[in-house]
Formats: structure tokens, C-alpha cells, sequence
């Protein structure tokens, strides 16, 4: 226990802290400007000076660990004196620009002068003056008002890792500046722009539109992009938002956010959002009122299932809806149509992959907590840039590196190459036999654990099997690879979709299982969806109820019948893509759309599109006119992210509360549902969300007992007082695919940190920072074809072709073409191929072999 | 878009790896090799900079902000020899300041400045040790000591 | 005396291995070797040795420091970043006697337990760049450095590290930044380098001047050297004069000779017989003293008496002709051009402080300007982060101390009197 006096007052410590910890634990204000509680302690402005008895000089709070027995006094005459005479050195080369100034009302420097006085300008030679830097989308410059307390600098390269900023020269000269002395060309996260004490990093998403002190709420909420789920806070006036900041102290993202969730709210009020209900008539889409929308759509409905049954009606829920708009849809296929045709794009790796690792090592086996990653010894990642499509998760990677932890990646991950990864980098064809290399050699290292006996005689089959393990590993870094694998004690395995979407997936999530078993890992699935795994929770799939009971067992489905008061069917649905192909037949009818745009974000769109076409009857919900959308029969608004209550689940299990930002008129889509349901004589009544998800907390294990109330608090995670989860089982299937490698061009994802699709594409904000598709190739590759940088490339493959810019880039894998899957008739799932991995049924999008050519030269 | 050449001469290359070995951490032959990085691309161009971020793997605006930190890096074209001269209080009470006078009169050569044939580069130095025979300078690697107007003239004749 | 440090210097080929053999060089090093590393370091507490890069900090007790801390490797840093505006020292040492001051290294790393050590060179030392890696090489060669010193199993290697100009690098925990690949900005103290210092390591930071003190001291004895020059910091101290007076140059004497005595006997006094108007004892950095101050012991211990510091041992003396408004500029000048820019008041106080004096050197002054610097120091002074900010606020003030109605007199008559 240590004692300290501060100002008179003792106060007890139970460990040493800075003297401006001890003093702010006993709500004793100490002005600071280069302190930032996420940041390194700097000590360099030197307001934070206090006196401390027995020590000659003045200490700096912010710095000084207290000790036993210390008295310190934080405002004295002098100290205000020598505060005085270091904001008169900070005004020296400040604007006096307040007025005009979107930082006024919570500068701190403003602030800080009101309190300690501005000494009237002593200083007679010229200020310096910077003009106003509007070179970057989001982020607009007044440098002439930094105050030099790095802070934006030391977010960005100690807590961000983006290191694009810096001080640049020395002394009075020291200023800070990107790379390219101007643009920023950098992550835009903004999180510089949250710790920038003054006006001179701002947002200017709202730039000179409000005042801070103009704001009337700041609501929390989740941010609709990812899987992190980080906590944002809305702030709003006028129905309108007009900032989202992170709040720090929120367990997930702790004050720090990524691009898309900072700047990526604009969609909310964007002017092509749908606000009508439409009707096909003649041919073509028009308003209608939502009477006649939901009646006609119970009709259709209605009729087609008493005259095709119930499983000729299939839906697809969203991983961008919340819980309740998911559990509603799924009951109103199984209850109402009668079907277990329901699913989703999880379809495309994500389902497939976590019931794989769910069956192998039990129920939530990947749900662990994101910042646990950073106290890793050791990460390994496969399959994908956890610092584009997880963001917040992937800085925790890099803080682990930071922290001296190892970073082990297989393939080139770009976000993470300033972290000394230790990469391997077999390409394509190889991945399987490193795999199986390392697989084997971490069996004859450290052994069999003999906890899991069904696995171990897998994996015993892999290391047996001729040519297993034995794989010439010519990368010269494998032996450090391997060597801190085998030593970790801590490891983490952190699995993106671009492994589970290459061909023979299922094998290669084998192998990595079986390490991560071998290490003792903990298991990270990625997640490019706000809500996919509450939408997988919520019984989105053909073949699981809420809470992942098999729909199969009629003990189960007993209890849900009896909520629900009707029968269900015992029969597992069509998965996405058998609804797609049973479309194209003529075998389907009428297909449920709610919240996704299948035709662009499920592999060969045009095939996709050519199938539902034939349908008889398409509903489609959403926010915009999407591709899907265009060829519905109806067309229902529904509100969004921002305009409704309910609850997001992210990657870690952790349900937490969306809500409403603005008022806007319409319905979510769970009312939108519910009121179709009612037209259909099945009664579904729920007051709000909250009752919704009361009926959820009652239905499924996982959710038991828990209330808005609870989850508000925070930090729930599931089960909730549930029910034990359910043990790992029987069946492990393996299915070592065949590679070949025959130097082909194959396609991969490019996932851009600016980007989700659908909504990043409505935010003008995310399309300034990237507003065209590019495909990225290595130099070697586009040498072999001739191609240069800049040039427009026709990209084709057996289905579809599109053409785009290539921009040629050496951190590329060889013989693959990276194209992103954003906007409207470039997207990269176009022109995959739909064969599925026989173990995951997810599309092995990245065997698409494609062919690339010039289609001419572009100046600029 | 940034085309990842090898930018640096295999020489340098070597040269840096072989600096690279005498320290724990990469980062620490950062001011080495921008030393490097300024001979072979004769000034810390952007591109120099991307090089050695490229080679040592660290950030490139980190780099540059610790190029820029440090006087003695070229962080703009400079000319073929670089006159570094004292005017620190030593050489300044026994005349560098008439030096000074001297360099701009005759050679045109200005503080920070480069003469127009690219040949020079005047560059201020603080003191560089040489106090005890003030005034003095360096060129490029050289040391000049009881700099007279005349002992200039018979020194820079020797730098083309 | 005879020379020490400065020993066998007019020989040309003194930098080389054979000379400095031939002259005893290494033996030291033998014999220290043969003793226990505690043992040394006792020796070197009864020298007395005090560091010789301007803080005089005892020796021995830092070396105690970070051998007591379990972290290994632990590191030895030469300091040779002799930046102080007046100072030239440590040049002779690295250029004319590197072996001595690598076998000091070498000793000093056995004693305190270091198997690693860089010389961390200034950048505007390039010929002793050179000098120094041919010189290590040599000792590699010879089994002076390396893996297994002298076969007796000692580990000690050695590395120039160059610097690029920037003078807070001497400071030693900048100077830890530097070599780890950063600017060189202080660090917060605690933790010490000599238990986190560079590469978050125990670390020891002496001067040049103070590691070649290490081959004598051993060879005669910490009893004997305790008994050379000024009994509370004794040891031979190299003294370098520059400005106005006959004989400018490098003095070895003994530590504690008088200021006097400096300039009148050994230099020749005043160059041309002209009048003494002011001398800097230590360094630019050291406070001003008029000439009826300097009657005083070079040393750590007696100068701070008199109103000044040793410093570096710097001493620059101007005569009448030279204009003090002027010589206040150009040092404030190079302080803001020093400042690292990490903390406000010497990043925006010593620009200020140099504007303000420039403008009354041009003949702009005006009335009140006097006050105004000093209150601008004193709003530095004991609020910087590190010395260099307080250093620049004290020469402000203490030139105005002792010749404030000079640069009043040039805010009056707008021009310099003293020099017409
Ligand atoms: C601004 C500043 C500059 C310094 N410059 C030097 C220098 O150039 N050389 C030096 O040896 N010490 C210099 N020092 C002192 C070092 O910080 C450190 O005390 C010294 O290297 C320790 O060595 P010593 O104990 O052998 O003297 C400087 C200190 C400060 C605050
Ligand atoms: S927006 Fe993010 S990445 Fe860009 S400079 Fe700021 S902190 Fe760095
Ligand atoms: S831009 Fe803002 S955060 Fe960055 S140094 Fe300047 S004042 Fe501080
Ligand atoms: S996109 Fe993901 S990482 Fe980024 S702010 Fe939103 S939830 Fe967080
Ligand atoms: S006083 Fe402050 S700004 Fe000046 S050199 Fe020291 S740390 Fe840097
Ligand atoms: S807040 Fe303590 S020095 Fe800046
Ligand atoms: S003052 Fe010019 S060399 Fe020292």
C-alpha cells in the first residue's frame, strides 16, 4: 500500500502509478496536453508540472511514479505561473482563430487558456502559418494549431501500427507530416484525429456543419461493418448523424475504431435510400403503399406454398440484420411457409468453417476474446489480412508484435509486414503439402497430447500418408517458423475466408485444426459481417434451429414447436446455393430476400441472376435498389443500422445492444415480417425488438434468461446462463483434395479496408478513400503478360468478364490476380465458379482460373 | 502505384546486410544505411527512403522522420561537394562570418545554397571540433583548419 | 606532467596498433584481466574517477549500477559525440590515440560485466571514423577484442555507431535513441540506462575522455591516480582553448588548474595583448564569466563556486573586440537550431529568445527587451525536459548578468559599440 498526499488530501494506492493517475483516482485535476491515457507517456509539454516536496525542481505528473510518503501540491501560484508562461510559449505560433475553428467547445488547449490566462502577445515576430490541407478525403489539416504534442503520432504508430505519420525536422522546425508530405495515402482509421487535443486533425465529414457543444445525443451503438463489432457512439442533432466517434473504455475496441466504422455512417442518410414499397407492374418496379406491398406478398406467398408446399419458398437472411430481423425471418420460414429453406452467405465460408471447428473441438470453440490476442506468445494467420477484414482485431496482431510476441503468417499479409512477421509464402498449389509438412513435424517435436482421440487418428492418417511432412520447404525462414511454433505457450490461430475459399478448403481447415490442437491454441474465425454470427445463432440454416439444434432430432425441434405452436419440418433445407440451382430448374418458386444482394455477392452473378429470374415470385427487403433487388416482384424498404433497435452478436460471442440513432419513418424488417405473417393468419405480436428477443432468451439455449437490461451493461457473452455447451462429436471428415499447380491465373479477393460492399459503396466517405476497383498483380506475373501498372486489364474466366485498372504490386502472390468485390458490375465473385468444397460446401472462389489482358493503355 | 524494383545496387545491398549484423534490431542500422541511401541515390529522396524502409522493414515515414531529424542528411538535391562551414562562436570571434562573405561573393554561394554549375553546397555547420584552429569547415569528408580568404580559394580548386 | 591521454600524439603513426604497443599500449588491458572484474571497479572508486563528459559523475558507482542489474548482455556506449560549441577534446583521443581508448573500452566492459560496446561517433567526425574501424579492426586482429580476449574467455565487441548531426546525442539517453535507429529526443528517467538502457538493456554511457583514463589508471593504481590534481576529482583532464589567445589548442594538466593559469601561462595569454573581455569556462553551455571572475580551479567541484561548471573543459576567451549581444545570438541560434522539439519550452523558448536577441544584434532592439529575455528564460528555466533547454535559458541569463549594459546599450544606440 502506498500513501501519497496530493493537495492535502492522502490518498492509497495499491501499486505504483504516475502522480497524475493517483490524482485523477481522487478526482484532483492536473491540465495535461501530451498525456493521452491510450498512449505511451511522452512528458513533453510540460503543463501537467507539479510540485513535489523534497524534489529541487518541478516533476511532471504524468511521468513521475509516486512513491510512498510523497506530497505533492498540483496548483500553486508559481505552478500557475509556469503554466501561464508554457501556454504563452504553445500561442507563440497559434492562430487566434477560435471563432472559426470546428474544435472550439472541446479544445483543450481553448480550455486550458480560459483557465490559466493568455498572456497578451509578448511575441512580435511573425507566426507561422500553414494554409488549411484538404488533400485527403476524410481528414482535414490546420497544422498552424498543433500544439507539437505528437499525440496523433504516437496513436498512429504505437497503437494504430499504420505508422504514416511523423515529425518531420527538429526543433521549432518539428512538424508532423505523412510520408508524401501530404496526403495522407494511409488507413484513415481517425484515430489521430480522436487524440488530437486541438483543431488541428479534424474529421471533415462535418466540417464547419456543428459545434460540439451542438450535439443533443451521443447514443451507443455497434458499428455496422464487421465482426468485431466495436462499440461507436452516434452523436446526433437534427436527426441527422454527425459524428461517430469510439468510446474509450469499451471492452472491444477501447477507444479506437477502423475506417469504416468511423467514417462509414453516411449511408444512413443517403438520398437513394428506399423509403417506398414497390410493385412490379407491367414490367416494371412501382411505389405502392405498403398495404397492397405486404398483401400481395402474403398472397403470393399464400398461394404458392398451397400450391407447391412450403419447401417450393425458399429465404436468405443477413448477416447485416440484427438478431431479432433473423429470428423472426427464420420462424417465418419454418412456422409460417413451413420450410427449413433458410440461409445465408455465411454459406460462403464462414457456416461451413465454424461447424467444422465446433465438431471437432465443441460449441464456441472460436469464440475468444479479441484482445486476448495481444497477450499471445505467438499468433499464426492463414488465409487473409486480419487488419483489412477484422480491423480492430488486427491491431491486437500487431500489438502482440509490439508486445515481443511472434507474428507467424503463411502467405504475404500486408497490414502486418512492419511486425516482423515470420511468413511463409508457398502460393497457391503448395499450401496443403506446408501444412501437412507442419503438421507432421509438430507431431515428431512436441507429440500426441491424447486429448482428443478421434482427431489424433486423423491427424495420425495425415502424417502417415506417403509424401505427408516430407513437402521441400525451400522458404528460409521455415525453421523459425517452426521453431516458434513449436515453443509458443500462449498461441492464437487467427483463419480467414480467403482459405476457406480455396480449393479443397476443408483439408487445409483440417490441417490448421490440427495444429492449433497440436500448439493448444485458441482459435480466431474472421468475420467480414456485423452480425453473421447472430445470424447463424439465430437458426439461419437449413439444417440448425436457434441456438444450433439439428433440426434433424424431434427431441429438439419438440421445444420449438411447442413455443411456436406448430409443426416443423424435420426435413433440413436447401442451402444457399442449392436454392440458386433448384431456381435455375424451375424446382423453386418463390424466394425471400432479406437484407443481401445475392446476385453480387455470391459466386457467377450472372448465373445467379439467370436463376432467380425464373422464379415465380421474389421478395427482396433492403435498404437500396441493389442488383437483387431490381429483379424482385417486391420490393420492401426496411429501416437500417442506425434507425432501429435490436442486438449484433460478434466473432467473440458478445451480444450487445444496436439502437437507434434517428427517426425515421418505416419498419424493421422483423415488423415488416411479422406484419406479412399476421396477413398470412399466423399471428406474430411483438410490442418491439425487446420482445423479440425475450421470446429469443426463451428459446434458445445460448441466450437463456438474459435481458437488454443486462446486455446494456456490457460484456455479455454467450451462453448466458445457458445450457453446457455441447462437447465436441464424432465425425471428423477428411478430404484431401488433389493440387495441382499448373501456373495458371487464378483469382483471389482483394478485401480493402475501406470497404464492406453494400453499404461502404453508399458511404461517400469509404468511396473517396477508394472509389474504383483495381486489380493488383505481382510484377512478374504482369511481365509474363506484358501488363503494366496503370493499364486496363479484361478479366475473364468461364463465366463473366469485367474490366478494371491494374495496378501492379509487388506484395501480390505470384500467378494470381486480386480483384475486390464492391462496386456494381466489377465485382470479383462475378467471375467465380461455384464448385464446392465437398467438406465446407463453400465456392473455392480462389481456384477460379481466370485469363487477364490489356484492353488498352491509360494515360495518367 | 508503388513497383517494388530493387532499388538499391547489390552492392549496397551487401553493405547494409553487413551493418545490419552488428546491431540486435534492424532499426538500429537505420542511420547507417540512410547513410548508404544518401550516397547511392545522392540525396534521401523519397525513393531512398522507400528503399531503406523497404530493406530494414521499417515504416517509411518513420524513417523519414528520423532522416529529417538529424542535420547532416541531404534531405534535398545537393551539389557535387558539400562545403560545411563553422560559424559557431570560436570560428564566428576569428572570422567565419567574413567567410561566409567571401563564399557568396566570389562563388555565389549562399547559405543552404547550391552554385549554379551544381559543384558546391554551402551548408552552415555548428561547431565541428575544430575551435582550437578556427575558423574552420569540412568538405565533404575533409577537415579545413585557419581558414584564411586565400587558403579557400587554394582549397576549393581541388573539388570539381 | 607528463601526458597521459594525449600521449605519443606528434608521432604520425601514433593511431596505429605496433606505435601504441611500442609504447605499453595493451599491457593494461593484460593485467586487467588477470583480476577480478569487482576488483577493478574498486580501483577505479579509489581513483576517484569522475566522468569527463560535463556532468563529472562518479565512475565507478554507475559501472556498480549496472553490473548489479541481472539483465544480460549489458552494454558500454562511448560517448563521442563531442558537440559542445567550443570543445575538441575527444578529436585528438579518437584520431591520434584510438587503441587507448579501445582498451579502455575494453577494460571498462570486463569490469562492469559488457560484452558488447559501440563508440557512438558524431557525424562531423568523419576522419575518425575511419581512424577507429581500422584501429578495432587491428585489435580484433590481435585478440584484443572478439569473443575470447587474450584466451582468458572474456567477451567484448566492439562497433562505431555515427551520428548525423544533432548535439542533444551527447545527451546519453538520447543518444541511446539514436543508436537504436530514433531521433535522438531524451528519454524519461527512471528507469536509468544503466538498467534499461539501449536495447532495453543495462547500459553504461562514458565519455571518450573518461574511457582512455582507464589503461593509466590501471597501470598505476587507483591509489597513485587519486593523487594527480584536484583531490575531490583527480585524474589528468584535457583542457581545450580556442578564441583569443596566443597558443589555442589541446592542454593535458592536471584536473583543477587554474582558469588563469590556463589562458595566461599555458596559452600565451591574450592574442596581440589586447584586452580580456570574456571567457567561457566550459563549454558554450557553461554561464559566461567576466574577467575578474576567472581566478578559479578547473574542476568539477570549484567551478560551480564560482559561478560557472568544468563542463567539457571547453574554454573560449574573447577579447575587447568582440561583441557579447552578438556571441548571446549565435549561441541561442545554435540552441534552437539543437533543440530536439520534444518539450514546449526549449522547442518555442530558445527560438524566441534567439529572435528577440537577433533583433537587437541588428540594431532593432527595444526598450524592455532586456527584461523580456529574461523572463523568457525564466520561463525555461527548470522546465525543460532535459539540460539543453535549461542551458540555453542560462546563457541567456547569465551573459545579461554580467554585461547587461551592453546589450542595453545596443537596444539605446541601436548598433554594437564594441565593435565600433
Ligand atoms: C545536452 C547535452 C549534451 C551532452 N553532450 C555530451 C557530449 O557531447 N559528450 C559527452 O561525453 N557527454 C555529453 N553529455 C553528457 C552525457 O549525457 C553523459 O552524462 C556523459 O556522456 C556520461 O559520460 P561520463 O560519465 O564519462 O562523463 C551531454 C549532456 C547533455 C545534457
Ligand atoms: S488516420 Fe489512422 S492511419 Fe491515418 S494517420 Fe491517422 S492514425 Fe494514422
Ligand atoms: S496534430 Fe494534434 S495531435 Fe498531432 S501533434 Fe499536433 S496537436 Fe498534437
Ligand atoms: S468495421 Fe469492424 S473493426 Fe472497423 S470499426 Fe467496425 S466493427 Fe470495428
Ligand atoms: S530541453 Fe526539451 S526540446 Fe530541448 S533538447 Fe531537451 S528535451 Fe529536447
Ligand atoms: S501532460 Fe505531462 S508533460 Fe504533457
Ligand atoms: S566553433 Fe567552429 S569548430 Fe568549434
Amino acid at each position: 500500500m502506498i500513501t501519497v498526499n496530493i493537495n492535502g488530501k492522502e490518498i492509497k494506492l495499491e501499486k505504483a502509478v504516475t502522480v497524475l493517475e493517483a490524482a485523477r483516482s481522487a478526482g484532483i485535476k492536473i491540465p495535461t496536453l501530451c498525456w493521452h491515457e491510450q498512449l505511451e507517456k511522452y512528458g513533453g509539454c510540460r503543463l501537467c508540472l507539479v510540485e513535489v516536496e523534497k524534489m529541487p525542481r518541478l516533476q511532471t505528473a504524468c511521468t513521475l511514479m509516486v512513491t510512498d510518503g510523497m506530497a505533492v501540491r498540483t496548483e500553486t501560484e508559481a505552478i500557475a505561473d509556469v503554466r501561464r508562461g508554457i501556454l504563452e510559449f504553445l500561442l507563440i505560433n497559434h492562430p487566434l482563430d477560435c471563432p472559426y475553428c470546428d474544435k472550439a467547445g472541446e479544445c483543450e488547449l481553448q480550455d486550458l487558456v480560459e483557465k490559466y490566462g493568455p498572456t497578451t502577445g509578448r511575441f512580435k515576430e511573425k507566426k507561422r502559418r500553414v494554409t488549411e490541407n484538404l488533400q485527403d478525403p476524410v481528414i482535414v489539416r490546420n497544422m498552424e494549431r498543433c500544439v507539437m504534442c505528437t499525440r496523433c503520432v504516437r496513436m498512429c504508430e504505437g497503437v494504430q501500427g499504420a505508422s504514416a505519420i511523423g515529425v518531420i525536422d527538429r526543433g521549432g522546425h518539428s512538424h508532423i507530416e505523412p510520408f508524401s508530405g501530404n496526403r495522407y495515402n494511409c488507413e484513415y482509421c481517425g484515430n489521430c484525429v480522436s487524440v488530437c487535443p486541438v483543431g488541428a486533425i479534424m474529421s471533415r465529414l462535418h466540417r464547419h456543419s456543428y459545434r460540439p457543444w451542438q450535439v443533443k445525443e451521443n447514443i451507443e451503438t455497434v458499428c455496422p461493418y464487421c465482426a468485431v463489432g466495436c462499440t461507436v457512439i452516434a452523436q446526433v442533432r437534427d436527426d441527422v448523424i454527425k459524428r461517430v466517434v469510439p468510446r474509450i473504455g469499451s471492452p472491444v475496441n477501447n477507444g479506437m475504431l477502423c475506417s469504416r466504422g468511423r467514417f462509414g455512417y453516411e449511408f444512413v442518410g443517403d438520398p437513394e435510400r428506399l423509403t417506398s414499397p414497390m410493385v412490379r407492374k407491367n414490367g416494371v418496379l412501382e411505389e405502392t403503399t405498403w398495404e397492397e406491398a405486404i398483401g400481395l406478398v402474403a398472397k403470393k406467398l399464400a398461394e404458392i406454398k398451397d400450391r407447391n408446399g412450403g419447401d417450393a419458398i425458399a429465404g436468405i437472411a443477413s448477416p447485416r440484420c440484427t438478431n431479432e430481423d433473423n429470428y423472426v425471418f427464420q420462424k417465418f420460414m419454418r412456422a409460417v411457409i413451413g420450410t427449413n429453406n433458410i440461409d445465408s452467405t455465411a454459406r460462403m465460408g464462414y457456416a461451413g468453417a465454424q461447424a467444422f471447428i465446433e465438431n471437432i473441438f465443441g460449441q464456441g470453440a472460436t469464440g475468444n476474446i479479441i484482445s486476448g490476442l495481444s497477450n499471445s506468445d505467438t499468433v499464426l494467420v492463414a488465409g487473409g489480412d486480419p487488419t483489412t477484414i477484422n480491423p480492430i482485431l488486427g491491431l491486437q496482431i500487431r500489438a502482440c508484435s509490439r508486445k515481443g510476441g511472434n507474428v507467424l503468417t503463411i502467405g504475404h499479409v500486408r497490414g502486418l509486414r512492419n511486425f516482423s512477421p515470420v511468413e511463409l509464402t508457398p502460393g497457391g498449389g503448395r499450401e496443403t503439402a506446408l501444412l501437412e509438412r507442419i503438421v507432421s513435424e509438430l507431431v515428431s517435436r512436441k507429440g500426441l497430447p491424447g486429448s482428443n482421440t478421434i482427431l489424433e487418428s486423423r491427424i495420425k492418417t495425415v502424417v502417415d500418408a506417403a509424401g505427408a511432412g516430407k513437402a521441400d520447404v525451400s522458404e528460409k525462414d521455415y525453421p523459425d517458423f517452426i521453431g516458434k511454433l513449436t515453443a509458443s505457450g500462449t498461441p492464437a490461430v487467427v483463419i480467414g475466408k480467403d482459405l476457406l475459399q480455396s480449393a479443397g478448403s476443408g483439408y487445409k481447415l483440417f490441417l490448421l485444426c490440427a495444429i492449433n490442437y497440436l500448439i493448444n491454441g485458441r482459435l480466431y474465425l474472421l468475420s467480414d459481417h456485423a452480425n453473421e454470427q447472430g445470424m447463424l445463432d439465430m437458426g439461419c440454416a437449413p439444417d440448425l434451429l436457434p441456438g444450433y439444434r439439428p433440426v434433424g432430432y424431434a427431441e429438439f425441434r419438440k421445444r420449438y414447436e411447442n413455443a411456436w405452436k406448430t409443426k416443423i419440418s424435420e426435413r433440413p433445407g436447401l442451402n444457399i446455393f442449392e436454392m440458386i440451382e433448384a431456381a435455375g430448374k424451375g424446382d423453386l418458386k418463390a424466394m425471400y430476400v432479406m437484407g443481401e444482394n445475392t446476385v453480387f455477392n455470391l459466386p457467377d452473378g450472372a448465373n445467379v441472376e439467370a436463376s432467380m429470374r425464373k422464379l415465380e415470385f421474389l421478395v427482396v427487403q433492403d435498404l437500396f435498389l441493389t442488383e437483387t433487388a431490381r429483379l424482385a416482384d417486391v420490393v420492401l424498404p426496411a429501416l437500417g443500422w442506425g434507425e432501429k433497435d435490436g442486438t449484433f452478436t460478434n466473432m467473440e460471442r458478445r451480444i450487445q445492444r444496436v439502437r437507434k440513432t434517428v427517426n425515421r419513418a418505416g419498419m424493421e424488417d422483423w415488423r415488416i415480417i411479422a406484419e406479412i405473417s399476421k396477413n398470412m393468419s399466423f399471428g406474430m405480436n411483438y410490442a418491439g425488438s425487446e420482445a423479440v428477443f425475450e421470446e429469443i432468451t426463451k428459446i434458445s439455449p445460448l441466450h437463456r434468461d438474459l435481458t437488454y437490461d443486462e446486455i446494456a451493461a456490457g460484456n455479455v457473452i454467450y451462453p448466458y446462463k445457458g445450457e453446457p455447451l455441447r462437447g465436441a462429436v464424432g465425425e471428423i471428415p477428411l478430404n484431401k483434395p488433389e493440387t495441382a499447380s499448373d501456373g495458371k491465373i487464378t483469382l483471389g479477393i482483394d478485401r480493402v479496408l475501406f470497404h464492406s460492399g453494400t453499404l461502404s459503396r453508399k458511404s461517400p466517405a469509404l468511396v473517396k478513400m477508394y472509389s474504383e476497383s483495381v486489380a493488383r498483380m505481382d510484377p512478374g506475373t504482369a511481365g509474363a503478360l506484358s501488363l503494366k501498372d496503370g493499364d486496363m486489364v479484361r478479366i475473364s474466366s468461364k463465366s463473366h468478364s469485367i474490366e478494371l485498372r491494374l495496378s501492379v504490386d509487388g506484395e501480390v502472390e505470384p500467378s494470381v490476380v486480386l480483384v475486390p468485390n464492391i462496386f456494381e458490375g466489377k465485382g470479383a465473385l462475378s467471375l467465380a465458379g461455384n464448385i464446392l468444397d465437398p467438406v465446407l460446401k463453400a465456392p473455392a472462389v480462389c481456384a477460379t482460373e481466370v485469363t487477364v489482358e490489356s484492353v488498352g493503355k491509360v494515360s495518367s | 502505384m508503388d513497383i517494388k524494383d530493387i532499388m538499391f545496387s547489390q552492392a549496397a545491398i551487401k553493405e547494409i546486410e553487413e551493418i545490419r549484423a552488428k546491431y540486435p534490431t534492424a532499426r538500429a542500422a537505420l542511420l547507417p544505411a540512410l547513410y548508404v541511401a544518401q550516397r547511392e541515390f545522392g540525396w534521401l529522396s523519397p525513393e531512398a527512403y522507400e528503399a531503406v524502409s523497404e530493406i530494414l522493414g521499417v515504416p517509411k515515414a518513420i524513417a523519414r522522420g528520423v532522416g529529417t531529424f538529424y542535420a547532416m542528411y541531404k534531405n534535398r538535391p545537393m551539389g557535387r561537394n558539400v562545403v560545411q562551414l563553422c560559424t559557431n562562436v570560436s570560428c564566428m570571434i576569428l572570422g567565419a562570418e567574413r567567410l561566409v562573405d567571401f563564399l557568396k561573393n566570389k562563388y555565389g554561394l549562399e547559405p543552404g545554397g547550391t552554385t549554379p554549375d551544381n559543384r558546391f553546397s554551402l551548408v552552415i555547420m555548428e561547431c565541428i571540433g575544430a575551435c582550437g584552429t578556427a575558423p574552420a569547415m569540412l568538405i565533404n569528408d575533409d577537415f579545413y583548419e585557419n581558414l584564411t580568404e586565400k587558403y579557400i580559394d587554394e582549397i576549393l580548386e581541388k573539388y570539381r | 606532467m607528463e601526458k597521459v591521454l594525449l600521449k605519443n600524439i606528434e608521432n604520425p603513426n601514433s593511431a596505429d596498433i605496433a606505435e601504441y604497443m611500442s609504447v605499453g599500449g595493451y599491457q593494461s588491458l593484460g593485467k586487467a584481466l588477470g583480476r577480478n572484474p569487482k576488483d577493478i571497479i574498486d580501483e577505479v572508486k579509489k581513483a576517484g574517477l569522475r566522468g569527463r563528459g560535463g556532468a563529472g559523475f562518479p565512475v565507478a558507482m554507475k559501472w556498480t549500477f549496472a553490473s548489479g542489474d541481472p539483465k544480460t548482455p549489458k552494454y558500454l556506449l562511448c560517448n563521442a559525440d563531442e558537440g559542445e560549441p567550443g570543445t575538441f577534446k575527444d578529436r585528438p583521443i579518437l584520431e591520434k590515440n584510438p587503441h587507448m581508448l579501445i582498451e579502455g573500452m575494453a577494460i571498462s566492459g570486463y569490469a562492469l560485466g559488457a560484452e558488447y560496446g559501440y563508440i557512438y561517433l558524431r557525424g562531423e567526425y568523419p576522419a575518425a571514423k575511419h581512424i577507429l574501424e581500422k584501429a578495432i579492426k587491428q585489435a580484433y586482429d590481435k585478440g584484443f577484442l572478439g569473443d575470447n580476449i587474450l584466451s582468458k574467455g572474456v567477451k567484448f565487441h566492439l562497433a562505431v555507431h555515427q551520428g548525423a548531426g544533432a548535439y542533444i546525442c551527447g545527451e546519453e539517453t538520447a543518444l541511446i535513441e539514436s543508436l537504436e535507429g530514433d531521433k535522438g529526443q531524451p528519454r524519461i528517467k527512471p528507469p536509468f540506462p544503466v538498467n534499461v538502457g539501449v536495447f532495453a538493456k543495462p547500459t553504461v554511457v562514458n565519455n571518450v575522455e573518461t574511457l582512455a583514463n582507464l589503461p593509466y589508471l590501471i597501470e598505476i593504481g587507483g591509489e597513485t591516480y587519486s593523487k594527480i590534481g584536484s583531490p575531490d576529482c583527480p585524474g589528468p583532464k584535457i583542457y581545450c582553448v580556442s578564441g583569443h589567445v596566443e597558443k589555442p589548442g589541446v592542454y593535458e594538466l592536471p584536473m583543477g588548474t587554474n582558469l588563469k593559469d590556463i589562458i595566461y601561462t599555458h596559452c600565451g595569454g591574450i592574442k596581440g595583448g589586447k584586452k580580456l573581455k570574456a571567457v567561457i569556462p566550459g563549454g558554450i553551455s557553461t554561464p559566461v564569466l567576466p574577467p575578474d571572475k576567472i581566478d578559479c580551479q578547473m574542476d568539477f567541484v570549484n567551478m560551480p563556486k564560482h559561478g560557472s561548471m568544468l563542463g567539457s573543459g571547453a574554454v573560449i576567451v574573447m577579447d575587447e573586440s568582440v561583441c557579447l549581444v552578438k556571441v548571446c545570438y549565435r549561441a541561442l541560434k545554435f540552441f534552437e537550431h539543437e533543440s530536439c522539439g520534444k518539450c514546449t519550452p526549449c522547442r518555442e523558448g530558445t527560438g524566441w529568445l534567439r529572435s528577440i536577441l537577433g533583433r537587437i544584434e541588428a540594431g532593432q532592439g527595444q526598450e524592455g527587451d532586456v527584461d523580456l529575455l529574461l523572463s523568457v528564460a525564466g520561463n525555461m528555466i527548470g522546465k525543460t525536459f532535459c539540460p539543453l533547454g535549461d542551458g540555453a535559458a542560462s546563457v541567456v541569463q547569465n551573459f545579461i548578468k554580467h554585461f547587461r549594459p551592453e546589450f542595453e546599450e545596443h537596444i539605446r544606440a541601436k548598433a554594437c559599440m564594441a565593435q565600433g
